[in-house]
């Protein structure tokens, strides 16, 4: 291998690490029921909300930090973190045109333009920076169609009932220990729901941006398909570079009725870390779907790329008769990363059928692992699942870990697993080379190559930027 | 269909002990308590069915009784064994398990003022054939026993165990193998119990570089069987090949913990477990292969297939691949269904009927690890025994 | 075609190359003017395709000594993909394969990194399309391996013709075909030798490197140069390659000896023409 070119290549730096110079309305560290009832007060939240928070909380300080995956990280210090952090602004405006242009030129940088003039003609963005939404394209056309797409907090204000009726109800309060913190202290996130017979006519995405250096981020994300529905529902997230680590603890929630289709897409580049593993956020994520209908159709769709730890299992419970759940995964380590990621597909109902593909990528010094449970209830006659993990190491310094799990007590049910390790050969390389192809693009054409069945996946829009930022994220790490 | 061993509950059904009792004598002589379901390790297997026997000790009938040592094969008294007790539980982490500690841990000191049973055999030049019979009859209580071999370099047997029950009562196996460079071993072990009857089988493994070990369990008819080959392939550059079946009916639990560790270049691992879970059965399997940064070259390849006969009837299957080297080729599989409905078609429509084309699916599922048992076996007709007249 | 004005495109001096610190090449002098086509005999182990690495840039090779100039310019100094770009081309004896990435992509994208090198525009897919179907002629390929990831389930025969399909569209001006002729059937061979013949020209030049005869049935040389022990023995025209038919290889050893002890004498080793 051509390690004298590769030693002189100089990785490419995190481009989204700056930080916006804003003034931000802050609470003070730390963490009590007090916290949460100022986080709530905030929102000016109905009173259901406060005690689903409470409850929550009081469930959290019951619960233990979950120490089971391969990962290995400092002691988080809850109480040495804000849990509310916004941009001082008054209440969200009706209007682009009142929103501080520092934070449309940030998002701008982003590659979000959010101004009608600029945005993308067919996707709607809901753009969330640190604690709160600024900003949703869009909306009015969408609620053409009866769809709607907005703040988390918007949401609890103007369709109550609707967040009474779905949220916590696929991921409850006490769920896990991070799900029960974020359901304590969530700040904002996204509401979709697209009633029944309805097709979202356009892309809806969100875009998360961690700003302040000291806060946690705890968006929630809810999406309710009723019958016959169908959404596809983007999300994206950057954060500056700072020398600490940052808490990304996350909850989505969908819920897909008879047959409903959510296709929910993830590009991930949080700040990763630098090359020796300092700073970078902490991923630890909870995602699940449930098919609550016969015939619904849930889809997960991720590449992660970012974040110091990722600790994440997009999940599907197939409840509904013949419902579908669907998980494709690239997942690419560098440097010091870590991920434990996967998924679990819980078949409850009869002929429900899932599909895993799950790529990992480890270079450097990462670790990468992929856990995913498979579990066959008793009623779950015809199911079926195929799953695939695969494994591409970089270097010798990486470590890849796969602990496919299945759990099966139906015998009308077929369940078939398939897993390689591979690597990235000297003799592949030089035989692109030798046809003129450059080092660093032979390495992105075979790991492109290799997440091809993931990349496919994705809303066109998104593939090629899948493409281009995993090649990045790689420069300088083969050799 | 498998046959059914006549569900006989088997708690409390041993002379009158209480299960507490017999817990709690287990425990003393392991000077572990039993492992429980919160333990990584026994998270799917309850082991409450040793407590359905007696709190006493038996012996098992002397296995080379009767039978000749064939030449290349020498009996190492218990001083001569004692340097190699507990090597290669030691070099596979095995130390603390509580099936070893069951069996008085690695000190043959402890192992001599115990009756545990210890068997240690020396291998050199080309030793042919030897099959142990390890039958705890009906005698209620826990029979010990331990092996050990030493393969020398070039060295070849081919040795099966017969570990067997005919009533409530425990067998607790722990074998040592250290195969030296170029060594070979096909070590099988056909193990049927009865009803209420438990085996604990384990297997510590550590293979020089050219060495090969062949390793074929198959398991029927035992409350709680738990079979846990471990290996190491201390330099790699040896080649392991593991076959399991384990069939598992009434209410019987089969479990299988494989572990195989590449410790240097170049090692190879083919494995297949097979599992058949009919009725109430309940069958685990959990296959970790670990292939460290030293490993590079290594070839693995693992693959579990299960049967699921019965909407009762359970299947845990969990493989564990830890891979820190970049050269290496792993691969894994899993499945888990039913007989095939159009193969059970196909030879339906030859004329054959729907039960009997489903003995003939279950046998060819079965034959393919039964096949490669050490020749002996095929007299006690293993299929038989598994799945009944047919 | 020998012409003995045309310009020098492969100029090769005392090439010395080692793997793993093994010496291998131990002073190779070859002249290659544009419109030859030269064969370069010999053994299995005598250095020939150690010769096609170390051209075409292969890591593992490390040039201990001697020099290469490609049109006047040092090549060991380029990156293997510098070297493609530039018109240096090597037909590989065991073409990898590499699952994920496709062929037509893969062709393209090589093409074009070709064609900006020589200033002229990148083709886009369609114009791709249109050059690669009329290039498939060439080989008599079946367009449906351009859906395939690139080499992986081919037959050794596929395998080589789109390693000629890739000359064909690289239009190299030296190209080097390391054992193109091992594991083809007569049929293949043919194909594969009439792309080649198909391709020559009098502006380029190709090294062929071979241990048989037949395909220099197909492809008649201009010079054929016998290889051992890391050197080039003996160069002649075509005739050396029937004498080497008919005599075997055995003449190379008493050649070698001869040459050991002469090399002992002098300290020099054997000329070439060329």
């Amino acid at each position: 291998m051509s390690t004298a070119t590769v030693g002189d290549l100089v990785s490419q730096p995190y481009k989204y690490g700056f930080v916006t110079d804003i003034e931000t309305d802050k609470i003070a560290k730390g963490l009590d029921g007090d916290v949460v009832r100022l986080i709530s007060a905030k929102k000016s939240e109905p009173p259901f909300l406060l005690n689903f928070r409470l409850k929550a909380f009081r469930q959290w300080q019951q619960m233990r930090e979950p120490d089971w995956a391969q990962l290995g990280y400092p002691a988080i210090d809850y109480q040495d973190m804000v849990y509310y952090a916004a941009p001082r602004q008054q209440a969200k405006k009706a209007s682009l045109d009142e929103v501080d242009p520092k934070l449309l030129e940030t998002f701008e940088k982003l590659g979000i333009p959010l101004s009608e003039q600029k945005r993308l003609s067919n996707v709607a963005v809901d753009a969330v920076f640190d604690s709160v939404s600024i900003a949703t394209t869009f909306r009015e056309q969408l609620a053409e169609h009866g769809v709607i797409f907005c703040s988390i907090s918007e949401a609890v204000k103007e369709y109550p009932d609707l967040i009474e009726k779905y949220l916590g109800t696929v991921v409850p309060g006490n769920d896990n220990f991070f799900a029960a913190l974020n359901s304590a202290v969530f700040s904002d996130g996204s509401f979709v729901f697209i009633p029944k017979g309805v097709a979202c006519p356009m892309e809806l995405s969100t875009y998360f941006r961690i700003n302040s250096g000291d806060t946690g981020q705890f968006e929630r994300t809810l999406i309710v398909a009723e019958e016959g529905a169908s959404v596809s529902y983007l999300e994206g997230c950057t954060a500056p570079m700072f020398d600490t680590n940052q808490l990304h603890a996350a909850v989505v929630e969908l819920v897909a009725l008879d047959d409903a289709t959510i296709k929910y897409s993830t590009v991930q580049n949080w700040y990763a870390g630098d090359e020796n593993g300092v700073g970078g956020i902490y991923n630890f994520v909870t995602k699940r779907g449930q098919c609550r209908g016969d015939r619904s159709k849930i889809s997960w769709t991720q590449v992660e790329t970012g974040s110091a730890i990722t600790w994440k299992y997009p999940s599907c419970v197939l409840q509904g008769e013949d419902s579908v759940g669907e998980f494709y995964s690239v997942a690419l380590t560098n440097n010091r990363q870590q991920a434990d990621t996967g998924t679990k597909m819980v078949h409850v109902g009869p002929r429900t059928r899932s599909t895993i593909v799950s790529k990992g990528i480890s270079a450097g010094h990462s670790s990468n692992s992929y856990r995913g449970l498979v579990q066959i209830g008793p009623k779950a006659q015809g199911a079926r699942n195929y799953s695939q993990c695969d494994s591409m190491l970089i270097g010798d310094q990486a470590a890849a870990n796969t602990y496919p799990y299945i759990r099966c007590q139906q015998p009308d049910a077929a369940i078939e697993h398939e897993a390689s390790t591979c690597r990235i050969s000297a003799d592949q390389l030089f035989y692109l080379q030798s046809r003129g192809i450059g080092f660093e693009e032979a390495i992105s054409m075979m790991v492109s190559g290799f997440c091809r069945d993931v990349f496919n996946q994705l809303p066109l829009e998104f593939a090629a930027e899948a493409d281009k930022l995993l090649a990045l994220k790689l420069e300088g790490s083969v050799g | 269909m498998v046959a059914v061993v006549p569900a006989t509950p088997y708690a409390g059904a041993a002379g009158g002990a209480s299960a507490s009792a017999t817990a709690a004598w287990l425990a003393s002589l392991a000077g572990a308590p039993l492992p429980n379901r919160r333990q990584e390790d026994w998270r799917f297997t309850d082991p409450a069915a040793l407590t359905g026997i007696d709190p006493q000790l038996i012996g098992l009938a002397d296995p080379l009784a009767a039978q000749e040592l064939p030449d290349g094969l020498e009996c190492l008294s218990p001083a001569a064994a004692s340097p190699w007790l507990g090597q290669a539980l030691a070099a596979t982490t095995s130390l603390e398990h509580w099936p070893v500690l069951l069996n008085a841990g690695a000190s043959a000191g402890a192992a001599a003022a115990q009756p545990t049973s210890l068997l240690a055999l020396r291998v050199s030049g080309a030793a042919g054939r030897l099959q142990l019979p390890l039958d705890a009859g009906d005698q209620p209580g826990l029979a010990r026993f331990r092996l050990l071999l030493v393969v020398e370099a070039g060295a070849q047997l081919e040795l099966l165990l017969q570990p067997s029950s005919g009533g409530v009562n425990a067998i607790s196996l722990v074998s040592e193998v250290i195969l030296e460079p170029g060594a070979e071993l096909t070590l099988g072990s056909l193990a049927i119990g009865a009803a209420g009857s438990c085996l604990l089988q384990h297997t510590a493994v550590v293979q020089a570089p050219g060495s090969r070990f062949e390793h074929i369990t198959v398991s029927a008819g035992w409350a709680l069987a738990r079979q846990e080959p471990r290996i190491l392939q201390r330099q790699g550059g040896a080649c392991t090949r593991l076959r399991a079946l384990q069939v598992c009916c009434d209410r019987q639990l089969a479990d299988t913990h494989s572990w195989v560790c590449f410790d240097g270049p170049d090692g190879e691992l083919d494995q297949l477990h097979k599992a058949v879970a009919d009725d109430q059965g309940r069958s685990v399997f959990n296959g970790a292969v670990r292939v460290p940064r030293a490993a590079q070259g290594t070839r693995a390849a693992q693959l579990s297939r299960s049967l699921l006969l019965s909407d009762r009837a359970r299947i845990d299957t969990k493989p564990e691949l830890e891979i820190l080297a970049d050269d290496v080729k792993c691969a894994h599989g899993a499945t888990v269904s039913r007989l095939q409905a159009e193969e059970l078609f196909y030879l339906q429509s030859r004329g054959i009927a729907a039960d009997q084309a489903a003995q003939l699916l279950q046998r060819a599922f079965c034959a393919e690890v039964l096949r490669d048992l050490p020749a002996g076996a095929a007299a006690l007709r293993p299929l038989h025994q598994l799945l009944g007249e047919g | 075609m020998i012409c003995p004005d045309a310009p020098v495109l492969l100029e090769i001096r005392d090439l010395q190359a080692a793997v793993d610190d093994q010496p291998i090449l131990k002073g190779v002098n070859l002249t290659i003017r544009a419109g030859e086509i030269h064969a370069v005999m010999g053994r299995n182990g005598s250095g020939k395709s150690t010769l096609s690495k170390v051209l075409a840039g292969h890591p593992a090779y490390t040039v201990t000594g001697g020099s290469v100039h490609y049109r006047g310019n040092d090549l060991l100094d380029l990156a293997p993909e510098q070297r493609a770009r530039i018109g240096l081309f090597l037909g590989f004896q065991y073409p990898v394969e590499i699952p994920g990435v496709s062929n037509l992509e893969f062709l393209r994208v090589a093409t074009n990194a070709r064609r900006s090198e020589g200033g002229l525009e990148e083709l886009d897919t369609f114009a791709f399309e249109d050059l690669v179907r009329e290039r498939l002629e060439v080989v008599k390929m079946d367009p449906a391996f351009l859906e395939r990831s690139v080499n992986e389930g081919f037959s050794g025969g596929e395998k080589k013709r789109n390693e000629i399909l890739q000359m064909a569209l690289l239009e190299p001006l030296v190209a080097i075909l390391d054992e193109t002729d091992s594991g083809l059937d007569i049929d293949a061979l043919r194909i594969v030798a009439g792309g080649v013949n198909q391709l020559a020209s009098p502006e380029n030049a190709t090294l062929l490197i071979t241990h048989y005869q037949r395909l220099l049935d197909l492809i008649t040389p201009d010079y054929v140069h016998v290889m051992a022990a890391g050197r080039i023995l003996r160069s002649g025209g075509r005739e050396l390659a029937l004498e080497l038919e008919r005599t075997g290889y055995d003449w190379v050893d008493q050649e070698l000896e001869r040459f050991a002890a002469e090399g002992q004498q002098t300290g020099r080793a054997p000329l070439e023409v060329g």
